[in-house]
C-alpha cells in the first residue's frame, strides 16, 4: 500500500493523536496549544497540496483516491486552517476544553476527508457518522445560557433522524442492488428504472448531505446551531462541512443518471424551495449568524442546481462554487468573529460604524457579502453563473430563471449588512485592532476572492479534471 | 481605454485619504486618459473599413467557452467618447468634494471601468460581468455621498437594476445553452439560428431586464428618484451614461442576437417608448425641484431612444444611438449646472431660485443651453438625433410618431417655462451676493457644451460612423 495515497487521512490522525495528548495534560497551556495547532493544520495544508495528484485504489476498492476527493481533502485542510487562524482567542470555550476544540475539529476533518474518498456505502456512513459525531460535541462545547444545549441538541436530533433515513435509503439500494460499492450498483441502477425503490433509496441515502448542507426540509437546525454554536465552530460548519457534502452528493447524484426527469424533478423542487425559503426568511433576521444560516440555506439550494444536471459542466460548476462558498463564507465569518472578539452573537446593527473601527475588515466584510451575493467580479458571481449556465445547458429554464430572481431577492438582506457597517450611526466604539497574520489573511482573502472571480480558468480546469473522476 | 480606470483605482487604493490634491489628480489623469484614448479611437476608426476595430481577443475559460473580446465599432465608438466626456468631465465637477474623498474616486473609478466594458464587450460573459460592476457602485456612491431620501433611493434603484439582472442572466444563458455553440462570442451567437420561439422569450427576458437600467416604462420610477438623491457628478454618470447601457444592451444583445423576437416584440417597444415619452413630459410639468424636472425629461428622452430602436430602420437606429450620445452629454451638463448651484444656495426648487441668472450668470447660462437642447433646439446636437428618429418613427409608426412630436413641443413649451420661472423672474433676495462659476470650475461645463454644438453643426461625423455599423448590422438582421 502507497502510503502517500492514505497521506493526509494519516497526517491528520497523527495530528489528532497530538491533540489527544494534549487533552491529557493538567496545566492549561492555551497560547502553547494554539500555536501548535496552526502550526500543525497549515502543515496539513502542505500535505494535501502534496497529495493532490495521488490516484488509487484502498481497501477492497472501498476507498478511491482521486483528483476530485484530493481537491476536496485540500479544501477541507484549507477551512480547518483558516478556521484555526481566527481561533486565536476562545472566549466562549473553557480554557481547559480548548485542546478539546481542536481535537475535534481534527477528528471531523479526518471524517470528511474519508467521506470524500469513500465509494462504498457502509464506509461513507462510517465516515459521515465520525464527522458527524464530533460535531455535535462541538456544538454545545460553548458556554453559554442554555443556548448552546438547545443548539447541541437540535443539531444532534435532526442530524440523527436525517441519518435514519440515509440508512434507510442505503438498505434499499442494497437491497435492490445486492452490493455496497457505487460501482457495482451503478450499472444495476438503470434495472431499477421502472420500480420505485431506486429513487427512493437514492433520495433517502441523499438526506444524510441534505442535512449537512441545510436543504429543505433538513435545515430545521441550520438557523439555532448557527446562533448556539461557538463563531469558530460555526465557521467551520459553515465553510469546510458545506464543501464535504457537496462532495457526497455529486458522488451519490451520479447514480440518479438512470431515473432521468423523475429524479431531477425532485431535487429541482428541493432546491427552489431551499432558495426561496431561505432567502425570504434571511430577510427579517436581525442576528449576523442567523442570517447567514437562512443564507446559508439558500446557497443550499444553488448548490443542487449544480448536483442535479448531473452533467460535466454543472458538476465544474458545483466544485468550482464549493471551493468558492468555503473563501467567500470564511471572509464573512472572520470579520464576525473579529468585531465580536468577546464571541457574543453578532446582531447586523453592531456592524455600525464598523468603516470608522477597521477599515480593512470593512472592505472585507463588502467583498465577502457581495461575493455570497453574487456580484462581480467575486468568485461567487463566477460561481453562480457557471451553476445557471450549466442548468440552462441542462434545459431547467424555469429553475434558472427563479434562481436569478432569487438572486436579487437576496441582494436585498446582504445590502443591509454593508449598510449598517458603512452608514448606521457610529456609536464611538473603539477601534479593532488586527494582529498582523490576520492582516495578511484579509489581503490574500481580497485577493482570492476577485483574483479568482476574474481569471477563473485555473480553477475551472482543474475542477474540470476532478468533474470526470466522478461521472 | 478600459486599463485606465482600473489602473487609477488601484493607484488610489495604496494613497492615504490625506493626500486629497493627489487623489484627484490620479483620478482626473486616468480619466483624461480614457478621455484621449476615446477620442483617439474616435478619430482614428477607419469609417470607409467599417467592422470591428481595434479588437482585444483571449481565451478566457476554455471550458465553458469564455472570451474577453472587446473591440470598437461605428456603433459604440460614440458612446465611448460620451464616456470619456462625462467622466472626465465629471472628475473635474467633484473637485470641491472633502468628504471620503478616497473612496468616492475609487467607487466611480470601478463604475466607469464597468461602462467602458461594457461599450467594448463582444462577448456576454464580459458584457454581463461589466454591466454588474457598472451597476452595484451606485448603491454606494448614492448612500455615501447623496441627497434627499438617499437610502430609499439607493435601495430602490439597486432592487430594480438587481431584478433587471434577474432577467438578464436567464435570457443571456438561455441564448448560450440553445445555441449548442458553447461560446459567449456574441459574434460567432450571431451566425446561430436561433428557433423563433427561442429568439421571443430571450428578448422580452433582456428587453425587460436591460429596459429597466434603460428607464423603459413603466420600470422608469426608480430614475428620477435615483437622479435627485445621487450626488452631481454620480447623476451625471448615471443619467449620462449608465442609462445608455441599458439602450445599448438592448441594442447589442437583444437586438443583435434574436432579430425575429425583435420583429414580434416591436410594437411592445413602440408603445412602451410613446408612453415614456408622453408620461415623461407631462409629470416633468408637474415637478418642482429642478432634478426631478431633469430626472423625469431623461425618462422621455429615454423613449426617444427606445422609439428610435423600435423602428428598427436605419434612420431609427441612426438616430436612437446619436440620442444616447447626446442625450448623455445634455443631461451631464443638465445636472453639473444644477449640482453647482445647490452646491452653493441649498435649494434646487424653480420658485425659490426665480431669477437667479442676476445672480449667477454664468452657471444659469450653462443650464439654460441644457434646457434648449432639451428642447430641440437646431444647432444642437440633439436635434438632428430626434429629427432621424421622428422621420423614422413617422414613416414606420405614423401614430406613435406624431403622439411623440406633440409631446415634444410641450417638452419645450414647459422647458421654457422652467427657465423662465427659476432664471428670469425677480431674483430672490436671500441669494444675492453668491459666487458665480470660477472659470476652473467651468471648464468642465464648458467642454460638454463645445461638445454639444460641435455634433450640433457638423452632424454628418457622428451619423457617418453610426452609420458605418448600422448598416452591416440591419443587414445582419
Amino acid at each position: 500500500m502507497n502510503m502517500m495515497l492514505f497521506g493526509p487521512e494519516l497526517y491528520y490522525l497523527g495530528m489528532a493523536l497530538v491533540f489527544f495528548f494534549l487533552t491529557l495534560k493538567r496545566q492549561v497551556q492555551g497560547k502553547m496549544d494554539y500555536q501548535i495547532a496552526l502550526a500543525l493544520s497549515a502543515m496539513g495544508v502542505v500535505v494535501t497540496v502534496l497529495c493532490l495528484f495521488q490516484q488509487g485504489d484502498l481497501f477492497f476498492k472501498a476507498y478511491r483516491v482521486d483528483l476530485f476527493s484530493q481537491i476536496f481533502k485540500f479544501a477541507l485542510a484549507l477551512g480547518l486552517f483558516l478556521v484555526l487562524t481566527i481561533s486565536h482567542r476562545l472566549p466562549h470555550i473553557e480554557a481547559r476544553y480548548q485542546a478539546e476544540f481542536y481535537f475535534f475539529l481534527t477528528t471531523t476533518t479526518i471524517g470528511m476527508m474519508m467521506l470524500v474518498s469513500s465509494v462504498e456505502l457502509l464506509t461513507i456512513y462510517v465516515a459521515l457518522e465520525l464527522s458527524s459525531y464530533s460535531l455535535y460535541i462541538l456544538v454545545p462545547l460553548r458556554r453559554g445560557d442554555g443556548i448552546d444545549v438547545e443548539a447541541g441538541i437540535k443539531y444532534l436530533f435532526i442530524g440523527a433522524v436525517s441519518s435514519g433515513f440515509m440508512l434507510f435509503g442505503l438498505s434499499y439500494i442494497f437491497g435492490a442492488t445486492g452490493s455496497t460499492y457505487l460501482a457495482d450498483i451503478l450499472p444495476k441502477m438503470t434495472q431499477l428504472v421502472n420500480s420505485p425503490i431506486g429513487i427512493m433509496g437514492l433520495l433517502l441515502a441523499m438526506a444524510g448531505f441534505f442535512f449537512k448542507l441545510s436543504v429543505f426540509p433538513f435545515h430545521f437546525w441550520a438557523p439555532d446551531v448557527y446562533q448556539g454554536g461557538a463563531n469558530q465552530v460555526v465557521t467551520f460548519i459553515a465553510t469546510a462541512s458545506k464543501a464535504a457534502a457537496v462532495a457526497l452528493l455529486l458522488r451519490l447524484a451520479g447514480l440518479g443518471q438512470a431515473f432521468g426527469y423523475n429524479f431531477t424533478i425532485a431535487l429541482v423542487a428541493l432546491s427552489i424551495i431551499s432558495m426561496t425559503l431561505g432567502n425570504l426568511v434571511a430577510i427579517i433576521q436581525k442576528d449576523f449568524k442567523r442570517m447567514l444560516a437562512y443564507s446559508s440555506i439558500a446557497h443550499a439550494g444553488v448548490f443542487l442546481m449544480g448536483v442535479l444536471t448531473i452533467t460535466e459542466s454543472g458538476f465544474i460548476g458545483a466544485i468550482y462554487y464549493a471551493l468558492a462558498y468555503l473563501v467567500m463564507n470564511f471572509t464573512v465569518f472572520m470579520v464576525l468573529s473579529e468585531v465580536a472578539s468577546d464571541g457574543r452573537d453578532l446582531k447586523i446593527a453592531e456592524l455600525a460604524g464598523l468603516y470608522r473601527r477597521s477599515p480593512l475588515l470593512s472592505m472585507s466584510l463588502i467583498l465577502g457579502i457581495f461575493a455570497l451575493a453574487g456580484v462581480p467580479p467575486s468568485i461567487g458571481f463566477t460561481g453562480k453563473l457557471l451553476i445557471f449556465t450549466s442548468a440552462m445547458n441542462a434545459g431547467y429554464f424555469w429553475l434558472v430563471l427563479i434562481g436569478a430572481v432569487n438572486g436579487t431577492i437576496c441582494l436585498y438582506y446582504y445590502l443591509k449588512v454593508i449598510y449598517a457597517a458603512y452608514f448606521i450611526e457610529d456609536p464611538g466604539l473603539p477601534a479593532i485592532e488586527l494582529s498582523m497574520p490576520i492582516r495578511l489573511l484579509n489581503y490574500a482573502l481580497a485577493a482570492i476572492i476577485i483574483g479568482f472571480g476574474f481569471f477563473p480558468d485555473r480553477v475551472v480546469e482543474l475542477a474540470k479534471a476532478a468533474a470526470k473522476a466522478v461521472l | 481605454m478600459l486599463v485606465a480606470p482600473p489602473l487609477g483605482l488601484l493607484i488610489l487604493l495604496c494613497l492615504k485619504n490625506e493626500q486629497k490634491f493627489l487623489i484627484r489628480a490620479v483620478s482626473l489623469v486616468s480619466a483624461g486618459i480614457s478621455l484621449s484614448l476615446a477620442i483617439y479611437t474616435f478619430v482614428a476608426y477607419d469609417k470607409a473599413l467599417g467592422g470591428l476595430q481595434f479588437v482585444e481577443k483571449y481565451e478566457w475559460v476554455k471550458t465553458f467557452g469564455i472570451t474577453f473580446f472587446v473591440g470598437v465599432e461605428g456603433m459604440n465608438a460614440p458612446l465611448l467618447l460620451l464616456t470619456g466626456i462625462v467622466i472626465f468631465t465629471g472628475v473635474l465637477t467633484m473637485w470641491e468634494l472633502e468628504d471620503r474623498t478616497k473612496e468616492y474616486f475609487i467607487w466611480m473609478l470601478a463604475l466607469v471601468t464597468g461602462v467602458f466594458g461594457v461599450f467594448m464587450s463582444y462577448d456576454m460573459f464580459f458584457f454581463f460581468l461589466f454591466y454588474e460592476i457598472a451597476v452595484v457602485p451606485m448603491y454606494i456612491l448614492i448612500l455615501v455621498w447623496g441627497s434627499t431620501r438617499k437610502e430609499y433611493a439607493a435601495m430602490k434603484l439597486t432592487l430594480y437594476l438587481m431584478a433587471g439582472s434577474g432577467l438578464i442572466i436567464p435570457g443571456i444563458l438561455l441564448l448560450y445553452a440553445s445555441s449548442g455553440l458553447n461560446t459567449f462570442n456574441m459574434v460567432i451567437l450571431h451566425g446561430a439560428r436561433f428557433s423563433p420561439w427561442i429568439q421571443k422569450v430571450a428578448f422580452v427576458l433582456l428587453l425587460f431586464g436591460f429596459g429597466v437600467l434603460a428607464a423603459v416604462w413603466p420600470f422608469h420610477t426608480w430614475s428620477p428618484v435615483g437622479h435627485v438623491a445621487a450626488p452631481t457628478a454620480v447623476s451625471m454618470l448615471h443619467a449620462g451614461v449608465l442609462m445608455k447601457l441599458g439602450s445599448f444592451a438592448i441594442l447589442r444583445v437583444a437586438m443583435y442576437l434574436c432579430p425575429a423576437g425583435f420583429q414580434y416584440w416591436a410594437n411592445l417597444m413602440m408603445v412602451l417608448a410613446t408612453t415614456g415619452i408622453v408620461y415623461g413630459v407631462f409629470v416633468g410639468l408637474a415637478q418642482t425641484d429642478l432634478k426631478y424636472v431633469i430626472g423625469y425629461s431623461s425618462v422621455s428622452h429615454m423613449g426617444i431612444v427606445c422609439l428610435g430602436l423600435s423602428t428598427g430602420t436605419m434612420d431609427g437606429l441612426n438616430g436612437s444611438v446619436f440620442q444616447m450620445f447626446a442625450h448623455g452629454i445634455m443631461t451631464a451638463l443638465f445636472f453639473s449646472s444644477v449640482g453647482y448651484i445647490y452646491d452653493r444656495t441649498h435649494v434646487r426648487d424653480i420658485h425659490k431660485l426665480g431669477g437667479f441668472s442676476k445672480i449667477m450668470p454664468v452657471a444659469s447660462a450653462f443650464f439654460i443651453t441644457a434646457a434648449l437642447c432639451g428642447a430641440g433646439v437646431p444647432g444642437m446636437a440633439s436635434f438632428w438625433a430626434e429629427l432621424l428618429v421622428f422621420v423614422a418613427t413617422v414613416k414606420v409608426y405614423p401614430v406613435a410618431g406624431l403622439l411623440a412630436i406633440a409631446a415634444l413641443v410641450v417638452g419645450a413649451l414647459f422647458a421654457l417655462r422652467v427657465v423662465q420661472n427659476s432664471f428670469y423672474n425677480e431674483p430672490n433676495p436671500k441669494f444675492v451676493g453668491y459666487e458665480d462659476v470660477s472659470p476652473f470650475l467651468g471648464l468642465p461645463r464648458m467642454i460638454l457644451i463645445g461638445a454639444l454644438i460641435l455634433f450640433g453643426f457638423f452632424p454628418q461625423l457622428m451619423v457617418s460612423m453610426i452609420k458605418s455599423s448600422v448598416v452591416p448590422f440591419l443587414q445582419g438582421m
